[in-house]
């Protein structure tokens, strides 16, 4: 359909290098690794961070608002006088529960969806593609708005939001994949020695595919979590008391001037989490797509 | 010889620029958070809209920036020899902005456009609502309202059903009768049509309201030529206009309270007054078992601490309030006692109603629209740091929280009611009156209603008064909810522009604005 | 190819229809209807609520009132709007209308030269510190929300600089934040695919021909590679700009800029279905088209795809 330039070349099963030959090359990428190390970070922090955080998340401390960084709050306080590191903490688990959920849903519509439209063609794909077209010609933020309205604010509306949002963009590129790989001489045969569908589809198609849907969907979990964040400043997110980073840089800008740390640490920890999924998700991309090899 | 021309030269030039800058328009730039919803006095209904309609049309009485009324287009009333009702003595002499004369025909044409059921009227109309013929009017039986008599062109008379006291000072703004003759039924896009001190010229959309002066206004021409209403949505983004000199005035919001208090560029220049807002902790007494309980309604109360709020929550914009109706409006008790923070003596009650440390509370959430989400938050730390109350926060989204709130059917949640009119009957008739329809936390007392009621016929002020203060020690002592801190109404002002006020009410009328 | 075109346009027309639907569907189906936010804290009022319900027409049953919305609609009325007492949708996006296309149109013409050229400057000093540089660059400007990246420019080039009108729009100064915030991270991505398909192309065999024979390295990139990356490029410029258009809504904010994104965003809030429904709908039209452009001017340009849509 629409030219996607970004689509990486489908990988026949016999064409993938040796897998030292790929972790080398994933190494050689010294921006990879730096992502990799702080994607692993992050998702420490996520995990095993809300139970070690210094002060309990969501404690008020009116007498005690917008101070800057102490012995007591490394990082300083919020408007409510809870502590920001702790806060963060949250705030990453927060991004990645999301994410991640985000992405599982999504993975499993988008290329269920693409998949069943790519192989079978006919009116099937022609009636999934419309219904990719509908949700792809709808802004985002209108989405999420209306589902926000309906369904009251709160991660699980958010992750609807993101997911109705997202999900079709992976069954566009799946359905491409899939079209290409369709016609290549092993499906042929799987098909002539009487393989059902459904075993053609799992065994032979799906983990030809899976490569480059995994990279182009790690490089989308740094958009995911932007976006959630910019629901969050919308004020559509996450539900207090619960803290997000999105929620805190909304409500640490008005105090920019005169106490910065707020907005500034929750800037800090979205940009460099997005950064590094970004860095992990180009280090994939060009590790695995053979037509940068040999560069 | 060349010297003399050269000074000759530069006085002249010196004096032209001189009487240039004297002539210079002098327009008065102030910030508005949104489009208003209507720029006409019949479907007026909402705040933002108000500000800039103040100026423009006029009512009996007009508001004083310490709360009183004054007269405005009536000079004088007294009440009816026969049945309920009043005669309005009106001033001669005022001209509408289409230099037709204001005379009592059009008083009752605003009237009867008000209850007209084909005009989407707002607010006004709810104050009509009383007068003999009302309802002929309002469902369509009937184009003369009966009620309204004129007796000639400076005098009228106004008979009610039923005792209205508060009448003369209801904000109902009069419009020329002529105007959708000559102009059409969208006159209001195009033209002004009050008698105010300024004139509507344009509205451009998303972007800014325009007046201009009226020269010929009653009371002398304004000081300033112009007023141009930024529509300015974004607290910083309007902050930062006020710096950079692009806004003369500026109604500051709430996100920047704390930036603009602890900033001490502004301190000169800061003008703070509580709104007319009465603000309270409402429990629905109904919908959540435990609230029966007094004890427990003054536990609540007890265990937040005031003043560690007007600091912490609101950055010190806040004033405190100890019952009901707010300072500055008609009513206002100054000797009510300071709300106490007393966390063993809450703790206690909680105890003595049967809920030692919160056992046996069940689970409560607490709503609001998402502005408050961060009040909100606080309260359900601090009522369970203190209480053990299992309170969990509900950020509800605006027009379905209102929603839910008149049907009665959220049980605990912080919310206020602004004035619009500076007497506190506005508040106590409606917040906690039995039948009112705002009586969102659905309080019953008959005692308190029949105070109401009497107050409601009482024609002298003072007497009114003390009654207002009867029924708010009745509902202090009942707890019927716990007052909340008021917030601060802030504005800023550039040194160089005078005579002009922030009240509870928003600010004053610019008519007497100079700007240097 | 006409053929092509007018299947497309006719292709268009289920979803719009859909779009129609499932937008008045959505819209209605939120909670707290436009009578409630019109009258707000005075929404007890239930004479004067009914008597607007009645006026609005909101108390025909809904089926009914889908029917009369689209019928108008179709003649291009799209009624009047529930915020705005008495004005007509059309004139309330008015401005809109013209502002966040010109938004974004003015940001591409700032990302597209700036992208492709830093773009190309990486490629082509690959694995060495300049090529480095400007992936850092590209990876930051990629990751930070752009909130975030607003806010802190008008903190420094408005507030302390002093440099720039904080808001507001009009001049021309108004305009230079708004427009660079948002063309940020359109340049950042373009620069990444012109860098990626820079790349792709140095590798190729013509070009190595073209060194072979003497051809000056400059003449070689800016004469002939370039041209091949323009073309990918140029065409995924325009997903980017209907990418930007519906999402001009943060900067509109910030900078207090009266443009379709905050109208919509600000009119789902104040059910002003009306409204909203008619900015979600030329969201929609806008994107549906600029599609079908963007697919016939590749199909224009590459001969293969020309061929395989004439088989088609």
């Amino acid at each position: 359909m629409t030219a996607d330039a970004e689509v990486a070349a489908p990988i026949a099963a016999r064409d993938l290098p040796p897998i030292l030959g790929l972790w080398r090359r994933f190494v050689a990428q010294r921006s990879a690794v730096i992502g990799f190390v702080i994607v692993l970070f992050v998702i420490l922090v996520g995990s095993v961070g809300p139970a070690f955080t210094p002060h309990p998340f969501d404690e008020t401390d009116l007498l005690n608002t917008w101070s800057p960084p102490s012995e007591n709050n490394m990082l300083g306080t919020d408007r409510l006088g809870r502590d920001i590191l702790s806060r963060l903490i949250v705030g990453a688990r927060t991004s990645l529960v999301v994410a991640v959920t985000v992405l599982a849903i999504t993975l499993l519509i988008g290329v269920a969806v693409g998949m069943a439209a790519g192989y079978l063609g006919g009116w099937i794909d022609g009636l999934l593609m419309r219904t990719v077209d509908v949700m792809l010609a709808f802004p985002a933020v209108i989405v999420a708005i209306l589902v926000t309205s309906v369904l009251g604010s709160g991660e699980t509306t958010v992750i609807i939001s993101l997911s109705i949002v997202w999900w079709s963009g992976v069954a566009r590129l799946t359905r491409s994949l899939t079209i290409v790989l369709r016609q290549e001489l092993f499906i042929d045969a799987a098909i002539v020695s009487g393989t059902p569908l459904p075993l053609i589809l799992w065994r032979h198609i799906l983990p030809n595919i899976f490569a480059p849907i995994l990279v182009r969907t790690s490089v989308g979990v740094g958009f995911i979590i932007m976006a959630e964040a910019t629901l969050s400043f919308l004020g559509l997110g996450i539900q207090e008391p619960q803290a997000s980073w999105g929620g805190m840089i909304r409500d640490g800008l008005p105090m920019l001037g005169a106490d910065p740390y707020l907005a500034l640490f929750g800037s800090l920890a979205l940009g460099v989490t997005i950064i590094g999924f970004n860095l992990l998700g180009d280090g994939l991309r060009d590790m695995l797509d053979p037509r940068l090899q040999g560069r | 010889m060349i010297t003399r021309s050269f000074i000759k030269g530069f006085l002249c030039t010196a004096l032209l620029a001189f009487a240039c800058s004297a002539a210079a328009a002098k327009t008065l730039r102030v910030n508005i958070q949104a489009d208003p919803a209507m720029m006409d006095p019949i479907t007026y209904s909402e705040l933002v809209s108000g500000r800039i309609i103040e100026n423009v049309y006029e009512a009996f009485t007009t508001k004083t920036p310490d709360g009183k009324s004054v007269p405005a287009l009536a000079l004088s009333w007294e009440p009816l020899q026969s049945g309920y009702g009043f005669r309005f003595h009106l001033r001669p002499g005022v001209k509408f902005h289409s230099g037709r004369t204001f005379t009592a025909k059009d008083v009752k044409y605003t009237f009867e456009t008000l209850l007209d059921p084909t005009m989407k009227a707002g607010l006004g109309a709810e104050y009509l609502k009383n007068i003999v013929g009302a309802d002929d009017v309002k469902s369509g039986k009937s184009k003369d309202l009966k009620g309204v008599t004129v007796v000639d062109d400076n005098t009228i008379d106004v008979a009610f059903t039923k005792l209205d006291v508060l009448f003369p000072i209801y904000p109902i703004y009069i419009m020329d009768s002529g105007i959708v003759a000559e102009q059409g039924p969208d006159w209001m896009t195009k033209v002004s049509a009050g008698t105010g001190p300024f004139k509507f010229t344009q509205w451009k959309r998303g972007v800014e309201v325009d007046l201009t002066a009226n020269k010929d206004y009653w009371d002398g021409a304004p000081k300033i030529d112009d007023i141009r209403f930024l529509i300015v949505g974004d607290a910083n983004t309007a902050l930062a206009q006020y710096d950079a000199g692009e806004l003369d005035f500026l109604d500051v919001y709430e996100p920047i309270y704390q930036r603009v208090l602890g900033d001490a560029r502004y301190k000169d220049q800061l003008l703070s007054v509580p709104r007319a807002q009465s603000r309270y902790l409402g429990m629905n007494q109904k919908l959540y078992a435990p609230f029966k309980d007094k004890r427990v309604r003054e536990a609540v109360s007890l265990a937040l601490p005031r003043d560690a709020m007007i600091k912490g929550l609101y950055g010190g914009a806040a004033f405190p309030l100890n019952g009901v109706v707010t300072p500055g409006v008609g009513g206002y008790d100054p000797t009510l006692p300071p709300m106490k923070y007393d966390p063993v003596m809450a703790k206690k009650l909680m105890a003595d109603a049967g809920y030692p440390d919160g056992k046996g509370l069940p689970p409560i959430m607490i709503t609001c629209s998402p502005e408050y989400k961060d009040e909100l938050a606080y309260y359900a730390d601090q009522l369970h740091k203190v209480l053990g109350m299992p309170v969990t926060v509900n950020v509800m989204e605006r027009a379905t929280f209102i929603k839910a709130m008149n049907a009665g059917e959220v049980a605990f949640f912080p919310w206020g009611w602004t004035a619009d009119y500076p007497d506190g009957m506005y508040y106590l008739a409606q917040m906690w009156y039995g039948p009112s329809p705002y009586n969102r936390a659905r309080y019953s007392n008959p005692d308190y209603d029949h105070l109401i009621d009497e107050a409601q016929s009482t024609i002298d002020v003072q007497k009114r008064y003390d009654l207002y203060h009867q029924a708010e020690r009745v509902l202090l002592d009942d707890w019927a909810m716990a007052p909340l801190p008021i917030e601060a109404s802030l504005a800023l002002r550039k040194p160089n522009v005078h005579n002009i006020s922030n009240t509870p009410f928003g600010f004053s009328s610019f008519k007497d604005t100079t700007i240097d | 190819m006409v053929v092509y075109i007018l299947k497309r346009l006719i292709g268009i027309v289920p979803v719009l229809v859909v779009t129609l639907i499932v937008t008045f569907g959505a819209i209605r189906a939120l909670p707290g209807d436009p009578v409630t936010v019109m009258l707000s804290d005075h929404s007890a009022n239930v004479e004067m609520a009914d008597r607007l319900r009645a006026e609005y027409g909101l108390d025909r049953p809904v089926l009914q009132q889908f029917v009369d919305y689209s019928t108008h609609a179709l003649r291009g009325q799209f009624g009047f709007s529930y915020r705005y007492v008495h004005v007509p949708v059309i004139e309330v996006l008015g401005t809109g209308l013209v502002i966040s296309p010109l938004l974004a149109l003015a940001a591409i013409f700032l990302a597209l030269p700036f992208g492709i050229i830093a773009g190309t400057f990486a490629a082509v000093h690959r694995n060495q510190f300049a090529d480095t540089a400007v992936i850092v660059i590209l990876v930051i400007a990629l990751s930070i929300p752009d909130f975030a990246i607003a806010t802190f420019l008008v903190y420094l080039l408005c507030i302390k600089l002093g440099l720039l009108p904080v808001a507001g729009w009009g001049s021309l100064a108004q305009a230079v934040l708004p427009v660079a915030v948002l063309a940020v991270p359109s340049a950042a991505y373009i620069a990444r695919l012109s860098r990626t398909f820079m790349l792709e192309v140095l590798q190729q065999d013509y070009i190595r021909t073209l060194r072979a024979k003497g051809l000056g390295e400059r003449l070689v990139i800016y004469r002939h590679a370039l041209r091949n990356v323009l073309i990918p490029v140029l065409t995924q410029a325009g997903i980017i700009f209907g990418g930007l258009l519906s999402n001009t809504f943060v900067v509109e904010t910030i900078f207090n800029i009266p443009g379709l994104g905050r109208l919509a965003i600000e009119s789902v809030f104040a059910r002003d279905y009306p409204v909203a429904m008619a900015v979600v709908l030329l969201f929609v039209l806008f994107f549906v088209l600029i599609n079908l452009m963007i697919d016939v001017l590749y199909a224009a340009i590459d001969p293969r795809l020309r061929a395989r849509m004439a088989a088609a």
